[in-house]
């Protein structure tokens, strides 16, 4: 387990206070955040190029804030990469190796693997100014990872690539992981980035911790309305807790006269009456009913009618944006194309709406 | 007419450079009008000339010694760190700039006649009217120069490969030994190179504080004043060439180590 405790860093105009991440042994951690917000720079004090005001750094059972760098180890990979241009890619991968005086034969095998892996062979008697981005990208990774370091840190690893180049990279990078199980934290704003690789996601907006968890924990149950609009979520709604219904299993939201049904759970459960909170609707949990069709009971708390204004193809999916008849409110539901086909919709058209269960979450 | 008038801007700025090198050119070339003249080989053979030769390679390269072993350290904290008072350090390095070198090395002679000065001169080494004085006076030229040279060759080597090199298992002296060195060495010895030519061919300071004693103190600007003060051109021409042919053998050298230190 690699630990940051209450670890504050002012720096220039940064100024960190307070954090705390766990990274588990052989995870892949996303630290994900807006650009500019001080994510590089916990990265550099992990590392050891700063020293922080407070706080403790763990790996494992040994405390490393104190410690210069080269005695934490803990690879760094910034994001321009820095291959040493005046060494080959063979001397650039046993750079580490070399520095830490390891015996070369007892990672032999190892390093051979992994130059297998990322397909390195043809590329090692050359200089990094001959070699293409992916290319590069390639051998920093693997710079980093051959003295086996206790943690590696990616600063950006798949910002600024081609597309093409990009996909490659987030494979390998999740072949890596599960062929060599490093223990990673990798830094990006990228939330789809975080989404496909991370097993464990720590957002980080405004130099707070927002909330960290399972990917399904951030893009499903976000903590916050900041988390919520910082991946991009749609229906996000501030809503009123009005009354209890079912003798105190669900509570009656509203919203502009407009009122949600949501069971208890969650933040709901700390509710009181009169509170604000902030609604997520997941768009594709919302179902459209079929006309004449009879609805079933689970779903009929939440029945709305309203007008399709918009339509949307985004390829794998439908975007389909429907006003509320009441309250004005504006819902983004997101269907299968085939469900979209067999609906007949229109813009201009007049559908009822249901909203599941699962399609709820409340945020504080 | 858009490519006319890119050829006329192109032939001027080229016809610029080209009337630079024709004026200096011109000036060598006048040299030689004299050359082989009478009293030319005797000039040349002359021991006093072969033992000015002699010390200003050896002063120049002790001067650019001293200054590159104090030089690189400070180059290397002005270009990395942060600390109080690297404004001030900063500013200090140009002082041999903007003061005259005569007003240098007459610091000096004031200075070795404080107390602390005539204790250095006493128990420690002479200075004033001898050779340590050369050393001295052009190392005091160029120590600012070379450092802030230095300075800018380090300055264009991001400081992340250092980092990278640390996260990799360098201590900070490994990593500059193995990775900013060998990066910005181009750069370094093109530094060392201009310093040592500007500490070879450095007067004011020099004769100020060293005088001008013919086998003693005479380094060649010096001895080519002397010779032209007492009329003599041959001597005097004698030694421009040398000192021409130094100069600019050492300044094209820094040109083709640039060359070579490219890396594929």
């Amino acid at each position: 387990m690699i630990k940051i405790e209450g670890l504050t860093i002012h720096l220039g105009s940064f100024c960190l206070s307070d954090l705390s991440i766990e990274i588990e042994e052989k995870g892949f951690h996303f630290l994900l955040g807006p650009t500019g917000g001080g994510k590089t720079l916990i990265l550099e004090s992990m590392m050891g190029l700063h020293k922080p005001q407070k706080g403790k750094i763990w790996i494992n059972d040994r405390e490393v804030q104190s410690l210069p760098p080269e005695k934490r180890e803990i690879s760094y990979v910034p994001q321009d990469l820095a291959l040493f241009p005046h060494l080959k890619v063979k001397e650039n991968i046993l750079y580490g190796i070399r520095a830490k005086k390891l015996n070369p034969h007892t990672f032999e095998e190892y390093i051979q693997a992994l130059v297998r892996v990322m397909k390195i062979e043809p590329l090692l008697e050359r200089y990094p100014a001959h070699l293409s981005g992916g290319e590069k990208k390639r051998v920093a990774l693997l710079r980093g990872l051959a003295p086996k370091p206790k943690l590696l840190l990616l600063d950006e690893p798949l910002t600024g690539l081609d597309p093409s180049i990009k996909s490659e990279i987030q494979q390998l990078l999740k072949t890596l992981h599960t062929s060599f199980h490093p223990t990673i934290l990798c830094v990006t704003h990228d939330f789809e980035d975080a989404y496909l690789l991370g097993d464990k996601i720590t957002v980080f907006i405004n130099g707070k911790i927002e909330q960290s968890g399972t990917k399904d924990d951030i893009f499903l149950r976000p903590g916050s309305r900041r988390v919520a609009e910082f991946l991009g979520l749609k229906n996000l709604y501030r809503v009123r807790v009005l009354r209890p219904e079912d003798s105190h299993q669900r509570w009656i939201l509203g919203l502009n006269g407009f009122q949600f049904s949501a069971p208890m759970g969650g933040h709901l459960s700390q509710s009181e009456i009169g509170e604000e909170a902030d609604l997520y609707v997941r768009p594709e949990e919302v179902m459209i009913l079929r006309e004449g069709k009879p609805v079933k009971d689970s779903l009929k708390r939440n029945v709305f009618g309203g007008e399709i204004i918009d339509i949307s193809d985004r390829g794998r999916y439908h975007l389909i944006h429907v006003q509320a008849t009441e309250g004005n409110v504006l819902f983004e539901i997101s269907i299968p194309n085939y469900a979209f086909r067999n609906l007949g919709l229109w813009v201009g058209k007049r559908v009822r709406i249901a909203l599941r269960d699962e399609s709820l979450w409340v945020m504080k | 007419m858009e490519d006319n008038e890119k050829m006329n801007f192109r032939y001027t700025m080229i016809g610029a450079a080209a009337g630079i090198f024709i004026f200096y050119l011109g000036l060598i070339l006048s040299l030689f009008y004299f050359v082989g003249g009478k009293g030319f080989w005797e000039a040349f053979l002359n021991p006093y000339t072969l033992f000015s030769i002699q010390l200003s390679l050896t002063a120049a390269t002790l001067a650019t010694f001293f200054a590159v072993i104090i030089g690189l350290p400070s180059a290397y904290a002005l270009s990395r760190f942060d600390f109080k008072g690297k404004n001030i350090i900063d500013t200090f390095l140009e002082i041999p700039m903007i003061v005259s070198p005569i007003a240098l090395g007459a610091s000096f002679l004031v200075f070795f006649n404080t107390p602390l000065g005539e204790l250095i001169q006493n128990k420690g080494i002479l200075f004033v009217f001898e050779v340590p004085g050369i050393i001295l006076a052009q190392f005091a030229t160029i120590a600012g120069l070379t450092t802030r040279l230095m300075k800018a060759s380090l300055d264009e080597i991001s400081p992340r490969y250092e980092a990278v090199a640390r996260s990799l298992g360098s201590s900070p002296w490994q990593a500059f030994y193995r990775v900013t060195l060998p990066l910005s060495f181009r750069g370094l010895l093109a530094s060392v190179i201009l310093a040592w030519a500007k500490a070879f061919g450095e007067f004011g300071a020099t004769v100020t504080l060293a005088g001008a004693m013919p086998g003693k103190t005479e380094t060649m600007p010096i001895a080519i004043f002397t010779a032209l003060a007492s009329a003599n051109i041959e001597k005097a021409i004698v030694l421009i060439l040398i000192l021409m042919g130094f100069g600019l053998l050492t300044l094209y050298g820094v040109r083709l180590t640039g060359k070579r230190y490219r890396y594929d």
